[in-house]
């Protein structure tokens, strides 16, 4: 399974499109890497996240490959990653952070 | 990115805490490194089992870019944890930071995949630059 970890401010949008998110994330991990995800989603609580010092809409998604990514390669799976979660939440591409890590500096 | 992950005891930090130390990270962070502001996210939880206390009140693990010394890696680590101690009202010892690093190319944010540190204007200028002609 690809471990991959949400972030999301509690309350907002992606938090409240939680099992479809869950679902996209998961047919994303399939068609990428052959596996299916093992999602652990993570709530910030209210008042509890921050973005330059002011309270946060960001959410952060982060995925650990099976295998070394060439950049290219790695950066076309980032973008389809975020337009998945703006297609599915409605949030804009500066409240959404990606991060698809290597397997061994994970 | 960076992230700043704090994770305490319960009850440790008041909302107006937390935005304190927010703040002093983002201040910590862009002083040290000289990322923009913009970049730098932190997020609190109490008692979190996913990033453990390990005996400690208040604990930050901090995901940066790639490419900081570890002088720098030092000098944030240390500035957060008098960060810590001043507005969670505890000792030194009672705290922990830890900086990890990221490679800036893993990392999509601002719809970009993310600059190398030193590189954040041309960044900006081609960001602006892309939505200019978005809109166009």
């Amino acid at each position: 399974m690809i471990n991959c970890t949400c972030v999301v401010q509690e309350g907002q949008s992606p938090d409240l499109h939680q099992d479809v998110l869950k679902g996209t994330l998961g047919e994303f991990s399939e068609r990428a890497f052959g596996q299916g995800a093992d999602i652990k989603w993570v709530r910030v609580p209210p008042g509890s996240g921050f973005t330059a010092g002011e309270p946060s809409t960001s959410s952060v998604v982060s995925m650990v490959s099976n295998e070394p990514l060439e950049a290219p390669h790695r950066e076309l799976l980032l973008r389809e990653l975020v337009d998945l979660w703006v297609g599915q939440t409605g949030c804009s591409v500066d409240e959404i952070v990606a991060v698809l890590a290597d397997p061994a500096q994970a | 990115m960076p992230l700043y992950i704090c994770n305490t005891k319960k009850g440790t930090l008041s909302p107006e805490a937390k935005r304190n130390i927010a703040q002093d990270i983002t201040r910590i962070h862009c002083s040290v490194t000289g990322a923009p502001a913009i970049f730098v996210h932190a997020v609190f939880f109490e008692e979190a089992p996913f990033f453990p206390l390990e005996e400690k009140t208040l604990f930050v693990r901090g995901t940066i870019r790639k490419g900081r010394s570890a002088v720098q890696r030092e000098e944030i680590a240390d500035a957060v944890r008098q960060s810590l101690v001043s507005h969670g009202q505890t000792s030194i010892d009672e705290t922990q930071a830890v900086i990890l690093e990221t490679p800036a190319s893993w990392v999509l944010e601002g719809g970009e995949i993310m600059p190398e540190p030193g590189e954040e204007a041309e960044w900006f200028a081609a960001q602006q630059a892309r939505r200019q002609a978005a809109e166009v």
